[in-house]
């Protein structure tokens, strides 16, 4: 048991957690700890369980043992503060609403005026504002995902939860989508849990990666990555710092899916 | 260029059949001169009657006016009871069996209870259109809430949405596209409902009026009265299928189609 936590927004004690039905649990004794401030990776293979996890940090689903901690205390709903990006933008974009009312959709309690100025600053944020008058169903998968984004942002969270936001988007975008999370997350000190099958990806963007084991998944080892801010796609993944700490975590999920 | 030809070719054949039915029938009052199959003008002199003089008020306009009526309360009701039975496990398992029960009845069944108890009043008929049309409509509400993608369910959940702020702003349009496919059904049962009613103890609707001009032998207006209905189903189902694609204009674009 861990002790009510000093400086920690997301505590998971040692959760376990099955589907009805299938005999192995997918978690199992999963423990890890978020910082304020702190971005945070998990890796793993698909079908480990990284949505099942992400479903545990988000209060949509409660673990069958153990708890999770969000600033200390254990919820039965998402807290107001806490947002997340869905893997499947075409099924988390509500293809009903405009971008612009995509975008503003948490902000209903919100006065008109100030929903679409802070929607309005949001879409800049995410350089998405040309669109705000579209369809999700008419933007690329790369403006979907930024519309996403802005989405998440524009309720000013404490807590960004990301499920494979970048898995369905092409190399170029991919690496134009990191940067903007990096610089949004930086500029709004979010705490952020990105959770990703992409090793590369986990090491350059967070501050802390977790490697899962698979079936069912646990945590195999912590990794820091302490290379500073502001990365660079090209220059940050040349250092010796970045390869040493790639193959540090390419060694510890390789020797997973071998057991 | 083709398109348009092709177009020109399917609408003449169209017109063709059209005229040939005509041609037939004309042919055949004037061959076989007698009450079961009056010529074309008679039987146009009744519709404009129907449609336009003085029969449009005793005969069409109240048959118009019920059919709306409990089209509309078995819209409204079957939408909202069958999506918070579709959003809720318990109730589902709870009103299952008397709504898998109650879904065999031929809504023609309920025309005899329903006079008993309510009298041959236009209570009693705009009850039986709605018992007609309700249970396409909730089974379509119920199916369309059951299979709303849980992404969407999960945002509103984040974004801090109740139980039914979530029915309102997110399942009610999820589901849009299975209710109006329910809709749809429930008109034509609806139409269906519309005439019984007016076959028992009825005064005024267009079920009256084929009714009486039977029993009078003016079989003009039994085929005007068919005709009308006829008309009153293709306009109603032209109207519904444009709020259809108003409403559901996005649906088409998220599948990938081609959107106007
Ligand atoms: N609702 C569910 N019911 C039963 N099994 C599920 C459900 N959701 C996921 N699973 C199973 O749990 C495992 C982990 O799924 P998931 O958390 O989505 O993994 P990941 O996100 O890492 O790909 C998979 O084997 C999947 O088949
Ligand atoms: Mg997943």
């Amino acid at each position: 048991m861990i002790a009510e936590t000093d400086g920690a927004i997301l505590t998971v004690d040692n959760i376990s957690r099955s589907y009805p039905g299938a005999p192995v649990p997918i978690l199992d004794g999963l423990t890890f700890r978020q910082k304020r401030g702190e971005f945070v990776a998990i890796v793993g293979p698909s079908g480990c369980g990284k949505t099942t996890l992400l479903r545990c940090c988000a209060a949509l689903m409660q673990p069958d043992a153990g708890s999770v901690l969000h600033a200390g205390q254990i919820l039965s709903d998402p807290p107001p503060w806490l947002s997340i990006v869905f893997q499947d933008y075409n099924r988390s974009l509500f293809p009903w609403l405009s971008v612009k009312q995509n975008v503003g959709f948490g902000l209903a309690h919100v006065g008109k005026h100030e929903r679409d100025e802070r929607v309005a600053a949001a879409l800049r944020a995410v350089r998405l504002d040309h669109a705000a008058e579209l369809y999700p169903w008419q933007l690329s998968g790369g403006m979907q995902q930024r519309c996403a984004l802005a989405r998440s942002i524009v309720v000013r969270p404490k807590l960004l939860l990301l499920d494979e936001p970048f898995a369905s988007v092409d190399a170029q975008t991919r690496f134009d989508l990191q940067d903007l999370v990096m610089e949004i997350c930086r500029d709004m000190s979010l705490s952020t849990l990105l959770v990703t099958h992409d090793m590369e990806e986990a090491v350059f963007m967070a501050d802390k990666v977790v490697v899962l084991s698979t079936k069912p998944a646990r945590v195999v080892d912590e990794v820091a990555i302490n290379i500073p801010y502001p990365r660079d796609q090209l220059a940050t993944k040349e250092t010796p710092e970045f390869l040493r700490l790639r193959h540090q975590v390419y060694t510890l999920v390789r020797q997973q899916i071998r057991h | 260029m083709t398109n348009s030809v092709q177009r020109i070719r399917a609408l003449s054949l169209q017109i063709m059949l059209i005229a040939g039915l005509l041609a037939i029938w004309q042919w055949a009052a004037v061959t076989f001169p007698g009450p079961t199959l009056p010529p074309l003008l008679a039987v146009w002199r009744s519709y404009w009657r129907l449609v336009q003089g003085d029969l449009l008020h005793t005969a069409v306009l109240p048959s118009l006016y019920r059919l709306l009526i409990g089209f509309l309360i078995a819209a409204v009701g079957g939408a909202l009871i069958g999506l918070a039975i579709g959003c809720s496990r318990s109730l589902d398992a709870w009103s299952r069996p008397v709504l898998e029960y109650l879904r065999y009845i031929p809504a023609i069944a309920i025309l005899p209870p329903a006079l008993l108890i309510l009298g041959p009043t236009d209570t009693m008929r705009i009850f039986v259109i709605a018992f007609g049309c309700i249970f396409p409509v909730l089974l379509a509400a119920i199916d369309g809430a059951k299979r709303v993608e849980p992404t969407f369910l999960d945002t509103a959940r984040v974004n801090g949405l109740g139980a039914i702020a979530r029915i309102r702003r997110v399942v009610l349009f999820a589901a849009m596209p299975s209710l109006f496919a329910g809709l749809r059904i429930a008109l034509g049962l609806g139409l269906i409902m519309m005439v019984i009613s007016e076959l028992i103890a009825a005064d005024n609707g267009i079920g009256f009026f084929i009714l009486r001009s039977q029993r009078l032998f003016q079989s003009a207006g039994v085929y005007a009265g068919v005709l009308v209905i006829g008309t009153i189903g293709w306009l109603l189902t032209a109207g519904l299928l444009l709020v259809e694609r108003r409403v559901l204009h996005w649906h088409r674009g998220w599948r990938g189609l081609p959107v106007d």
